[in-house]
């Protein structure tokens, strides 16, 4: 080894000291910092305002808030995206559970995990039209894209591109088609008949409910806001994991 | 700053918020205002509006009952107060009364009331000396009373009966 060479090796150790010293009068480095803002701050506020405006809608005649649960099959959604999400990858299992971590790291894990599942269920609440006929063909359709995407090999930009695509196609026909073919003004019944006779049949026969035209501008900007949140996830709950 | 500080603060966000829309998606409330007070009922500061209560009873004096009502429902918005759901009772009950034959559906509505008073407080008793019936029992079986068809309608002494 030169002269040169030792002098660096040298520096090397003395700033590596030096950035180790600074690290443990703190505990975590500044990456941490910011990456435990994200996971554990972050994230879970992103998944609460999901799940508590998936549900939310706005009245037709006054702008109330109305608030609909879940209906069960969107807990099975739910499930299942979350199936997709770790057999993607998008979340490590073995890095965001494991026995050597301690254990309120797997607890706040677990609540993150509980936090993506209630969003994701209330994701599909807000999609899914909330009755009548038109509810039976999108929850029907759900449900051959995701059996389908079970059997799919995933890797997590396809299953964030699958999961757009899907949120988008039923966004789309929900508060674009169907909303457009419900009948939203105060008039008689007789008046509405002779008026839009086309539209007063697609909201009788589909059994539409009529919503502010608010509730789409809310549910676009929550599906976005969920996307955002999947995208944020990192793959593994343990910085050392990953970096291993 | 150590890691188990940012887990507690996640687990901490986590219960507060898991909470909250479990309450927000519990009780319905219709604007933002409807929060606050729910929120308020929930954690036990819940307390009427003593104006709209005073201009509610003011009404309520002057025979004005569907001012006195309305005064009353702002008043207490959450119908949680057995003095203003008593008054509410009482006002169906002067308003519904008649010297020779009650409004049903006044009465409907005065009975409804009055066993949401005796839910909130079964022994519920008014202060009130200008009241005649003092308690939602004795204003309950009034209500009844006046809903039932009986042969002591027809009794011509009864057109000299005063309404309490």
């Amino acid at each position: 080894m030169t002269e040169d060479e030792i002098v660096r090796s040298e520096d090397l150790v003395e700033a590596s000291d030096s950035l180790e010293l600074s690290k443990t009068k703190s505990g975590l480095s500044e990456t941490e910092v910011r990456r435990y803002v994200r996971l554990y701050v972050m994230l879970p506020i992103i998944f609460l305002l999901v799940t508590l405006f998936g549900g939310m809608r706005f009245a037709a005649t006054d702008n109330a808030f109305l608030f609909l649960p879940p209906p069960l099959i969107c807990l099975i959604f739910g499930a299942v995206t979350i199936f997709l999400i770790f057999r993607a990858r998008l979340i490590e299992f073995e890095s965001w559970f494991n026995e050597e971590n301690p254990v309120l790291e797997n607890v706040a894990n677990a609540g993150m995990i509980l936090l993506i599942f209630a969003a994701s269920t209330q994701v599909y609440n807000l999609l899914l039209p909330e009755r009548g006929l038109a509810s039976w063909i999108v929850t029907a359709l759900f449900i051959w894209t995701l059996w389908n995407d079970i059997f799919v090999d995933f890797d997590q930009k396809k299953l964030l591109r699958s999961l757009a695509g899907l949120f988008a196609i039923a966004f789309v026909t929900k508060y674009l088609v169907l909303a457009n073919l419900a009948v939203k003004n105060d008039a008689s019944w007789l008046q509405r008949i002779f008026e839009n006779p086309g539209k007063e049949a697609a909201t009788w026969f589909l059994d539409l409910p009529v919503y502010a035209p608010a509730t789409g501008y809310l549910q676009f900007f929550t599906i976005l806001l969920f996307l955002f949140g999947l995208y944020l996830t990192p793959r593994a709950g343990n910085a050392k994991k990953l970096s291993a | 700053m150590r890691a188990s500080y940012f887990h507690i603060a996640s687990l901490l966000i986590v219960a507060v918020g898991v909470t909250l829309i479990v309450f927000i998606y519990s009780t319905q409330p219709k604007n933002l205002a409807e929060i606050a007070t729910k929120s308020s009922v929930a954690i036990g500061t819940y307390e009427i509006d003593r104006a709209e209560f005073a201009n509610g009873l003011a009404a309520f004096r002057r025979d004005e009952f569907g001012s006195a009502r309305a005064a009353f429902d702002r008043a207490d918005p959450e119908k949680r107060d057995a003095a203003t759901q008593f008054y509410i009772a009482y006002s169906f009950y002067r308003q519904g009364w008649g010297r020779i034959s009650n409004d049903n559906d006044l009465f409907a509505k005065g009975l409804s009331a009055t066993e949401r008073v005796l839910q909130l407080d079964p022994n519920y008793r008014s202060a009130d000396t200008e009241l005649g019936l003092k308690t939602p029992t004795e204003l309950k079986a009034e209500f009844e009373d006046g809903l039932k068809v009986t042969v002591s309608d027809f009794n011509p002494l009864k057109l000299t009966r005063e309404r309490k």
